[in-house]
């Protein structure tokens, strides 16, 4: 696919992998931001490649493992009510409750359906209206937008039988909560590049400056996370900390104003504990 | 989760609210309908990246060649050490 094959090839790979290694003086700590990006490091085996002065650590966490223990539970009572046809992405799914998780009981007969886009769930509630239809709203930045376009919809519609269940995160009070732990180890983060093709970077800038620590915001294929790995190394070689753009083609300093508009009409920010984190101030 | 691939658009709805424009969007010969509401200004032929059904930025064709560019300088630099 066009735009994608050039960012899995092997040859280019090849040479980023070259171009760390010949940089690399001492040991260094950096942390992917986002889950997606871990997933691509141990798919395409970047942390094998790597030289072993350069450990990756992978968090803090996707918006689907950060999801309160509690939010699981009203998600699951909520999807167990007769009336109620439960929507969420497939994710969500097995992520486990106090009790039992959604595709436990998806398999016990309640209504729950997976749906691909969140807009998928107003139709079904058009298609249904003497059901209850709720949308599970997870996810950072990225999907935020999808949620409150449902919201706008919704309204516009005047929908009597849909609801959310909101449980969205951001993801810069989270990178800032980690800075701040006595405990830190993490020297240079790659941002999350999706997140970023929202939000922009200018929230980072303070980040890196306060606290001395090297961000570049980085896409998802394998040669976009070595781009990403060798200008965050080549910053900490150089004794700089900046917040520097990898993903140029995607990410726009303003990130996408259209849907920061609509999402600041539709959510509050609020504090909200993150899963193997504790409490962290304006999280969502 | 925050999974997004780059789709050519194919042809566009005619809503009027803009939140409410589509457009059918080419991954590599599959076909769906996605929502452009945040790329208003996302012409056909464009390549979008899309997550959850949603457009959510435009690709910026110009900038993803000067980045493979850059690649094959780092290819010429390594070459001349």
């Amino acid at each position: 696919m066009k735009y994608l094959a050039e960012y899995r090839d092997p040859a280019t790979a090849k040479k980023l992998v070259a171009a760390i290694a010949s940089i690399t003086t001492k040991p260094w700590n950096i942390m992917e931001v986002c889950g997606g990006q871990t997933h691509s490091i141990i798919k395409y085996g970047i942390d094998q490649l790597l030289p072993n002065a350069i450990n990756l650590i992978h968090g803090p966490g996707c918006p689907v493992c950060v999801t309160p223990l509690e939010y699981i539970d009203k998600a699951l009572a909520i999807a167990q009510l007769p009336e109620v046809i439960f929507c969420s992405f497939g994710d969500m799914l097995r992520v486990p409750g106090s009790h039992h998780d959604l595709l436990g009981l998806k398999a016990q007969g309640a209504d729950i359906r997976i749906v691909y886009s969140p807009l998928e769930s107003l139709t079904i509630a058009q298609q249904h209206p003497d059901k209850q239809v709720v949308f599970f709203g997870v996810g950072f930045e990225t999907t935020a937008p999808a949620t409150a376009l449902l919201a706008y919809q919704a309204k516009q519609l005047a929908l009597k039988n849909f609801s959310l269940l909101v449980c969205h995160v951001r993801v810069p009070p989270v990178m800032e909560a980690l800075l701040n732990s006595p405990n830190n180890q993490v020297q240079g983060f790659l941002g999350a590049g999706h997140v970023c093709s929202i939000m922009g970077y200018h929230e980072y800038l303070p980040l890196a400056a306060h606290f001395k620590m090297p961000i570049v915001i980085t896409g998802f294929e394998p040669v976009d996370i070595l781009q990403g790995i060798y200008l965050c190394i080549k910053q900490l070689e150089e004794g700089r900390f900046e917040v520097e753009n990898e993903y140029r083609r995607v990410v726009k300093e303003q990130g996408n104003l259209p849907a920061q508009q609509l999402m600041q009409s539709v959510f509050n920010i609020v504090d909200r504990p993150w899963r193997g984190l504790d409490n962290i101030a304006a999280a969502v | 989760m925050c999974l997004a691939v780059p789709g050519r658009i194919i042809s566009l709805s005619n809503d009027i609210d803009p939140l409410a424009r589509k457009g059918q969007i080419d991954f590599s010969g599959i076909t769906k309908e996605i929502s452009l509401a945040y790329v208003p200004e996302a012409a056909i032929n464009d390549y979008v990246i899309v997550h959850a059904g949603f457009a959510i930025s435009v690709l910026d064709e110009d900038e993803a060649h000067e980045s493979l560019q850059a690649f094959q300088a780092l290819d010429e630099f390594r070459n001349n050490e």
